[in-house]
């Protein structure tokens, strides 16, 4: 007997998950049908939802449910100082350090030439309307330290280095509570390179 | 098939593309087997301890095992003593990523270019301004061809006479450089001193570096067959700021 074709749609459309390839999928798809249908019931649901709900904001271009997200429209974030992420994920992790208390923008992705992902494709002109809205003085970058986020971030330096507002980029080097003898070289050598005068 | 293995082989990375949930796909332009597609198993997961290792530009030493098309990743080791890229050098390296990635086929050693592309990575990287050197753009661009085996003729004419540093010349594909009449005669015509300083290497004279600028670009695009590379259209969306 072959599978149902709404079963077999099913476990096709679960593989778009990541990590997810079809053993997986047809246990899940299986799971979800015998045991917990009232589970498959919310999940279907919540997708419909959170698709039709969910929207960019936009100021931080972030998922939000209105057109402007909450922490935006926040008065007690400072709005003078705007960080820029790549994903979602670094924001909630800005978020957690608990010292930075400005603005947000997301952008989504990052610069990265040999995928073919360019300053066009992240709508990197949003961000500079973003920035040049008259209150924002300082563009925090926050992008990775990878070849890619380096590259984003050199890229959206020159872009923002006209409209006169000041361009920061963080630190990197040797993380709190690291000890020399466990820090890698790589990142050892920049911490090295990137040293600084020690002021009493 | 044969089998394979290689230890503690210098490497770059040049590209990496990730594959299935925790793993990547490294495109390595190693010293003595050229460019091959490596597996690394895991390399993607948050504790990898070769995770932020596998980065372009940076001095590698890999070691790696299987058969076929994609070998399997066993080992990386950081060789240090090259900056990061930074600025406007970080685009150049992309550049010759880029070309390397399109025109350099799959294991074939180039032990030369390899030299040559590490030279240029650690110039690159020693100017901490992030300037980029015209110069050594050009000089690798000519490596490249010579290795691929389309060196070019840059000291006589198609004709077999040579060349006159203040006649114009046209760069015809694959014949080389044929002598004009008048400089107006044909589009990208070149002066014989910038095929003469393209070939030993000196960018000192600004004419020079601005026509052989426009000659590797038509070379580039002639051997590329029309594939638009990326990164000089990033490059151009900067220098437009």
């Amino acid at each position: 007997m072959s599978t149902p074709t709404s079963l077999e749609a099913l476990i096709e459309a679960l593989r778009c998950l990541p990590g997810v390839g079809p053993k997986s999928a047809q246990r899940m798809a299986y799971h979800l049908l015998q045991h917990d249908r009232s589970g498959a019931a919310r999940l279907g649901e919540a997708v419909g939802r959170a698709l039709q709900a969910l929207q960019h904001c936009q100021r931080c271009n972030n998922f939000a449910e209105s057109e402007i997200c909450e922490r935006c429209a926040s008065p007690r974030r400072d709005p003078t100082v705007l960080c820029v992420v790549e994903s979602p994920v670094d924001m909630n992790m800005m978020e957690q350090t608990h010292a930075f208390q400005g603005l947000y923008y997301v952008l989504m992705g990052r610069i990265s030439p040999l995928d073919g992902c360019g300053p066009r494709e992240l709508g990197l002109e949003r961000l500079l309307a973003r920035a040049q809205d008259g209150v924002v003085k300082e563009v925090v970058l926050a992008t990775n330290f990878t070849n890619e986020g380096e590259a984003t971030a050199h890229y959206i330096t020159a872009l923002l280095k006209p409209s006169g507002v000041s361009v920061t980029r963080i630190a990197r080097g040797v993380p709190v509570g690291g000890e020399l003898e466990y820090v890698d070289s790589g990142t050892l050598a920049q911490a090295l390179r990137e040293r600084r005068v020690c002021q009493t | 098939m044969q089998r394979q293995r290689a230890d503690a082989q210098p490497a770059f990375v040049l590209h990496t593309t990730p594959f299935r949930e925790t793993s990547l796909i490294v495109e390595a332009f190693t010293r003595d087997f050229g460019r091959i597609a490596l597996l690394a198993r895991g390399a993607r997961r948050p504790r990898s301890a070769i995770r932020g290792l596998l980065m372009a530009f940076q001095p590698l030493e890999l070691g790696w095992a299987g058969k076929g098309e994609v070998l399997t990743l066993m080992k990386a080791e950081w060789q240090g003593g090259q900056p990061l890229l930074t600025g406007q050098a970080l685009f150049c390296g992309y550049y010759l990523n880029e070309l390397l990635l399109h025109l350099l086929p799959r294991e074939d050693a180039h032990e030369r270019l390899f030299e040559r592309y590490r030279e240029i990575l650690a110039r690159l990287g020693a100017d901490p301004t992030g300037k980029v050197r015209e110069a050594d753009l050009r000089c690798f661009e000519k490596a490249l061809l010579q290795e691929l085996g389309y060196g070019l003729t840059l000291d006589h004419d198609n004709a077999g006479r040579a060349i006159t540093a203040t006649a114009h010349y046209h760069y015809r594909m694959e014949q080389g450089p044929v002598l004009l009449s008048h400089a107006g005669e044909a589009e990208g015509a070149v002066l014989g001193r910038t095929l003469l300083d393209l070939g030993a290497e000196d960018f000192s004279e600004p004419r020079t570096l601005a026509e052989a600028k426009q000659l590797m670009r038509s070379l580039m695009a002639y051997y590329l067959s029309g594939k638009e590379l990326e990164t000089r259209k990033i490059f151009k969306e900067l220098q437009e700021l």
